[in-house]
């Protein structure tokens, strides 16, 4: 059961560094962006009402402290200053994104909802790189490398997903730019995730995968595959984070919660996923229907 | 302050613990975003189930004010709500940021309610969104429908995650073993005690606190009417259906608070002697209120007794005591205005009664005027209350089991922490009442250009 637990948790990270991650990085292009086009692809592509794929976080953080209590608190104390900047930086995009909605005219949220969205990133994943490496501080060169591979991995991920959100929306010229961001971002980031992880000593065939994902990305990017460039693309960033997981080498085992505790967990994940995911459909179908004409 | 010399003797012998000031910085952090988060939560159980109210009323009617009230607390509640799923997704960090103490060693005993709370969460911002999104995606009776999860999964995820609250008054469902945590027991956890009296509880205040808060901006709408000699239809329905929420839930609201004093008197005495300012335990406990005090009459309220013995504070270990002045003003300031709220409720309940001999009663200056402030004062009632409980459990985290410096986190410089903090929700709190504002003055039914102008007719 404690293994179900582990799988659970990374499952979520995955989908909060996919999902959640992809809205990191729109916000970094809508803030460096200039182009009014390109900041309207963006704001489309992104969340109806709230910045849904924070679920995935707080899915994560439940888990760990109902499955793994001594490990959240240990990360959780050690690491405070970084997290709690994340949590401020969330507060702040998840409300400036709101707000810029309602209140178009207000020039600074728009540059705030940028802003966060970079400082996020950036302190969650020097935490996630100094735990995996079992290093000390965020401020080490460890945690730096950290927070700027995983904001870098956000914007290209983000590129990737937005080169196809624009042609859906009929902006070629958009569409063209993202695709120019992809390759830019994703050829700087991998050559900046391969001597990383080589000086951290990462042996994972995690980071070959990556590697092979992120080459072939490029080629679907320059054979413009859009569909399937977010697949790869994906993939490409997602094994970095399983091959760092791999490497932290947490002892798991020893912090696990009791059965009793993680099988009323997992129930209630079960009946609540009976719930969720037919709403979670009927919600997605209800965004591709036209209005109706009065 | 005695409290902080007390803590610091507490704290001394523990290698690299938290300075005083720091584990003070950290109370005061999870009081603020908690007060914060509160309010915020209230308004999103009780913003849709004004909402649906209103939308049931225009189905049944066809009237187009309906429609249009319906329409814009909508909006408004899908902002705060925003504003809400972030201000609680700090409260989960501070668990582990603050008190990594207490989610060590506990948190697998309420982590369960925790993940219920979630998925109940989620619940409410999908069917959030499918039914902002539905307007006229859906039938209006479809769309209707898709209005009742939003408000029972509010309803549920309050409850859901009060009951670890309760769980830190009453902690059940576990053994501790040479200070182990074992044969933990999620369910009975989860149905300690102190929950069905703490979820009622909470629930009527935070639909207390949504109907007068709403009710006081048409309240200040209407005084405006008034001056210019306008008689805006739409105001007055604006009020109603919020007031009328608040003023159900204000004598029944009493009842419960009746309940919840009983049920600490038996169960936590040092808080019930902080409240009452009861200092001596003897016979024939007197009644203390503010400047008052009646003979006898605490005994013969709580005990239906009047010779009653009732402990007092110095029946518990001086170690083991709360900061009884903090305690007692905030449960008088919730009693005084949990009683103003049930005068005004009466008044209303008798002027809409009346209101066919003589239309004019409900709306009366002097009415509307203190009705405007209704709303703020019931947040301070429920802020109020939420100290009376939290400041009453002191010095425990977990009632007799775990000490809340026990369970702070150690690095030092939390107190900058909560400077940063005050800052942000600063700025917060002024940005979102001024894009409610801005909100309020757009023209009726603001909508992108897909929009048709009103609820069509069934």
């Amino acid at each position: 059961m404690t293994d179900a637990a582990i799988a659970l948790i990374l499952a979520g990270l995955s989908a909060y560094l996919l999902f959640g991650g992809a809205d990191f990085g729109a916000g970094l292009w809508h803030l460096v962006s200039r182009r009014r086009a390109d900041k309207d692809v963006i704001e489309h592509a992104m969340g109806p009402l709230w910045e849904a794929n924070h679920v995935w976080l707080i899915f994560v953080m439940v888990m760990t402290w109902t499955a793994f209590p001594p490990v959240f608190a240990d990360v959780m104390s050690a690491h405070w200053v970084p997290l709690s900047l994340a949590a401020l930086g969330i507060v702040a995009r998840g409300s400036t994104f709101v707000f810029s909605k309602a209140d178009p005219d207000q020039r600074w949220y728009p540059w705030l909802f940028g802003v966060s969205s970079v400082l996020t990133p950036y302190c969650l994943g020097s935490v996630a790189a100094v735990v995996a490496t079992g290093g000390s501080s965020w401020l080490s060169p460890t945690g730096l490398y950290g927070g700027v591979l995983t904001t870098a991995l956000c914007a290209y991920l983000a590129a990737v997903y937005l080169i196809w959100d624009a042609r859906r929306l009929g902006d070629n010229d958009a569409s063209l730019r993202f695709r120019g961001y992809a390759l830019l971002s994703g050829a700087a980031v991998g050559l900046f995730a391969l001597p990383g992880a080589a000086a951290l000593g990462v042996r994972s065939p995690m980071i070959w995968l990556s590697a092979l994902a992120g080459t072939v990305s490029l080629v679907l990017l320059l054979r413009r595959a859009y569909l399937s460039v977010r697949v790869t693309g994906g993939l490409a960033v997602v094994t970095v984070l399983w091959g760092a997981a791999e490497m932290s080498g947490l002892d798991l085992d020893g912090a696990a919660a009791q059965d009793a505790v993680l099988r009323a967990v997992f129930i209630a994940l079960g009946v609540g996923a009976l719930i969720l995911v037919p709403s979670m459909t009927w919600l997605y179908v209800l965004f591709q229907r036209q209005p109706r004409s009065p | 302050m005695s409290t902080v010399a007390l803590l610091t003797d507490a704290v001394a012998p523990h290698a690299g613990a938290a300075s005083p000031a720091d584990y003070m910085a950290a109370r005061q952090q999870m009081a603020f975003t908690l007060g914060f988060h509160i309010v915020l939560a209230s308004i999103g159980i009780g913003l849709p189930a004004i909402t649906l109210l209103a939308e049931w009323r225009s189905l049944r009617t066809g009237d187009a004010v309906y429609a249009e009230l319906a329409r814009r607390w909508m909006k408004a509640a899908g902002v705060l709500f925003a504003v809400g799923a972030v201000s609680g997704t700090v409260l989960s960090f501070e668990m582990g940021t603050l008190w990594p103490g207490f989610m060590d060693k506990y948190g697998q005993v309420f982590g369960t309610s925790f993940a219920l709370e979630g998925i109940a969460f989620f619940i409410e911002a999908i069917f959030m969104g499918v039914y902002l999104y539905g307007w006229d995606r859906l039938s209006p009776r479809a769309h209707f429908l898709t209005g009742v999860p939003v408000v029972i999964a509010g309803l549920l995820s309050a409850a859901f995650v009060l009951t670890v609250n309760s769980w830190m008054n009453q902690p059940r469902g576990f053994k501790l073993v040479d200070g182990e945590v074992t044969d933990v027991d999620p369910l009975a956890a989860m149905f300690n005690p102190a929950t069905p009296v703490q979820a009622v509880h909470l629930i009527l205040a935070s639909l207390m606190v949504c109907g007068f808060i709403v009710a006081s901006v048409y309240a200040v709408g209407l005084l405006r009417d008034r001056k210019a000699g306008r008689d805006d239809r739409y105001n007055r329905i604006g009020f109603a259906i919020p007031f009328s929420l608040g003023a159900v839930c204000a004598p029944l609201q009493v009842i419960v608070g009746d309940w919840a004093v009983r049920f600490v008197a038996d169960n936590q005495p040092a808080k019930f002697a902080a409240m009452e300012g009861v200092e001596h335990t003897q016979a024939g406990q007197p009644f203390r209120f503010a400047v008052f005090e009646v003979p006898n009459a605490l005994s013969l309220m709580l005990r239906f007794d009047a010779h009653a013995t009732m402990r007092g504070m110095d029946s518990i270990p001086v170690d083991d005591r709360p900061p009884a002045e903090v305690v007692q003003t905030s449960f008088e300031i919730m009693i005084t205005i949990g009683v103003l709220l049930l005068a005004l409720a009466t008044w209303w309940g008798f002027a809409w009664w009346r209101r066919h001999h003589s239309p004019g009663l409900p709306w009366r200056p002097w009415f509307l005027r203190v009705a405007a402030t209704a709303g703020v004062l019931a947040a301070v009632a429920m802020e109020a209350g939420w100290t009376t409980t939290e400041v009453g459990r002191q010095p425990w985290i977990v009632y007799g089991v775990m000490r809340t410096e026990e369970a702070i986190n150690p690095n030092p410089g939390l107190r900058y922490g909560l400077y940063i903090v005050l800052v942000v929700y600063a700025v917060l709190t002024a940005a979102t009442i001024s894009v409610l504002r801005r909100m309020r003055h757009t023209p009726p039914v603001a909508a992108p250009s897909d929009e048709p102008e009103l609820e069509p007719a069934p």
